[in-house]
């Protein structure tokens, strides 16, 4: 597909049958670049998440040669994997394949990489190939610093699930969860900040909350976070009273909520006060950017990426783009909506700079809805622009759901929630 | 040059009219969101802005969900349903906090980018 698509371009342009020719075997024509741009040139996105899957299909739009590195065959989201915790949704429903980025001629690569040359501008993979790119996006996500709590680590999330990158780990917490007897206690560790999706861990407590009302009523829901605020936090408190009394119990940092050991032997947890005993521990670790992003020296001492706001371009390294939850991005959140709207302005300044015109001006919207229950849903939105000071909220825009609002307002954006998650996933897998 | 946009532009916008748009309309200072472009909205940075909408109403605005689709509404429409939501004239959940995102010249590029789509 994408050399149909490549020739078809070139045609159209009126490249000569030998630069067709050279740019079907992937090699820039000097005579064409010299006229269009660089057309030839070969973009490389790292991670097939809402971040890279979306820069690859827009680059591809826009009539880029690009090629997708990802290591899983689908996809599974973390939005909305809290409602497979909760039993509203299965793990198939969550889960995106890459076929339909392939047909609309994106080169996807099922492999990982392992190395990134910055200076020699290419990628080496785990299965042995090397890649050239003349620009490289990296979107990884999140990895997590196993070190923060003591008795953590990769291996105790096989107990102590995290389920912070869905798939495996959100099946395992699940299983565990539907094991639980009626009067245990579900204690969710949450992380400090900065850390992806925000509102995350608080839908997650009201979802495995409305499970266990309706299937195990006699148990507890513990959060211990090392904050002392977290993101819709009135509504998701006002939302909590009202739909399960006194199930939800937020022990904030200044209480004692901060964790600094787990035993997954005896499934206690260590607080700042007390140790506390879970039938079924979930413990959300402290975060940095993607490792790929950490090896290749694109995270400054935050654990994150510095970015020009307007291209994404890596403050550290030219020639290299990093978006979503890697990257640190001013004032819009880590979260799959954000990653998507980067990606669309990295995408379009890409393109620009290949094409050799000028790089638009970019905005950016979020919008996350959380469910507090299935018929209860709650939002926060921003749209966002580059000022001197960064990326900026606009004022006056944004912000979250009315406090006080009717049944049917929230009932309305429990509804848009599921429309929203048809809609990022087409826009993104689509 | 012109062949090699009319091509690949079919995201962006065709045409002057989103630039247009943006000298006719004018609006005090103080109304202005603090971080938008003063200079016209180039076809570009309409679809940049536009493109945002497709995340909630699908791809070209064409929702496979609850949300209502934008794909085939004209720009006209489009523009009188965003400057409804922006004063409040018509209820909302969301459409209202996004919709004070953008100024006059914004919404006018942002519809004329939507409604491109045939």
């Amino acid at each position: 597909m994408s050399r149909i698509t490549r020739r078809d371009f070139l045609k159209f342009t009126g490249g000569a049958g030998a630069a067709s020719t050279l740019g079907m075997l992937g090699i820039s024509s000097t005579a064409h670049a010299a006229k269009h741009g660089n057309m030839g040139a070969h973009v490389v996105v790292v991670g097939g998440g809402f971040g890279g899957a979306t820069c690859a299909k827009y680059l591809k739009r826009a009539g880029i040669n690009v090629t997708l590195i990802e290591p899983s065959t689908k996809f599974v989201t973390c939005p909305f994997s809290n409602y497979v915790l909760g039993g509203t949704h299965k793990i198939e429903n969550i889960t995106h394949s890459y076929d339909a980025l392939r047909n609309s001629g994106v080169k996807v690569v099922r492999d990982t990489v392992t190395d990134i040359d910055a200076a020699g501008k290419s990628v080496k993979l785990k299965g042995g190939k090397t890649l050239k790119y003349d620009r490289l996006v990296v979107s990884p996500g999140i990895d997590f610093k196993w070190d923060a709590i003591k008795g953590y680590s990769e291996q105790a999330s096989q107990k102590m699930p995290h389920a912070w990158k869905a798939g495996p780990q959100t099946l395992l917490l699940r299983k565990q969860l539907e094991n639980m007897k009626d009067g245990g206690t579900f204690i969710l560790v949450a992380p400090p900040n900065p850390f992806r999706c925000p509102p995350g861990p608080y839908e997650r407590a009201s979802m495995v909350a409305y499970y266990l009302k309706n299937h195990k009523p006699k148990s507890k829901v513990l959060i211990l976070d090392p904050k002392d605020a977290f993101s819709k936090q009135g509504l998701f408190q006002d939302g909590w009273k009202k739909l399960y009394g006194n199930m939800i119990e937020w022990v904030p940092g200044k209480a004692g909520g901060k964790v600094s050991a787990v035993d997954t032997k005896t499934m206690t947890v260590t607080g700042e006060l007390d140790k506390f005993k879970g039938a079924v521990v979930n413990v959300i670790p402290a975060q940095t950017a993607g490792s790929i992003a950490l090896k290749a020296g694109l995270a400054n001492e935050s654990g994150f990426c510095p970015v020009d706001p307007k291209t994404f371009e890596s403050k550290i390294h030219k020639g290299i783009h990093v978006i979503g939850d890697s990257s640190i991005a001013g004032a819009l959140p880590k979260s799959g909506f954000a990653a998507n709207s980067e990606a669309k302005m990295c995408a379009s300044a890409i393109a620009a700079m290949i094409k050799g015109e000028p790089i638009a001006d970019v905005s950016f919207v979020n919008t996350c809805y959380s469910l507090i229950a299935p018929n209860y849903g709650i939002s926060v939105a921003g749209v966002y622009r580059v000022t001197e000071k960064g990326i900026a909220d606009v004022p006056g825009a944004g912000g979250v759901s009315p406090k006080e609002a009717t049944d049917t307002f929230r009932e309305e954006e429990a509804k848009y929630a599921l429309g929203w998650y048809a809609s990022i996933t087409a826009d993104t897998w689509g | 040059m012109q062949t090699v946009k009319s091509v690949i532009t079919w995201i962006v916008l065709g045409g002057s009219a989103a630039t247009l748009a943006a000298c006719t309309t004018t609006k005090p200072p103080a109304e202005k969101p603090a971080a938008a472009p003063a200079a016209p909205i180039t076809a570009a940075a309409a679809a940049n802005m536009g493109s945002n909408c497709f995340t909630c109403h699908g791809p070209e605005g064409r929702s496979p969900g609850s949300i209502p689709s934008l794909h085939g509404k004209t720009a006209e429409s489009l523009v009188k349903t965003l400057q409804d939501f922006k004063s409040g004239a018509r209820p909302s959940t969301v459409m209202a906090r996004h919709a004070k995102g953008y100024s006059d010249a914004e919404i006018a590029a942002i519809a004329k980018y939507i409604s491109s789509f045939k």
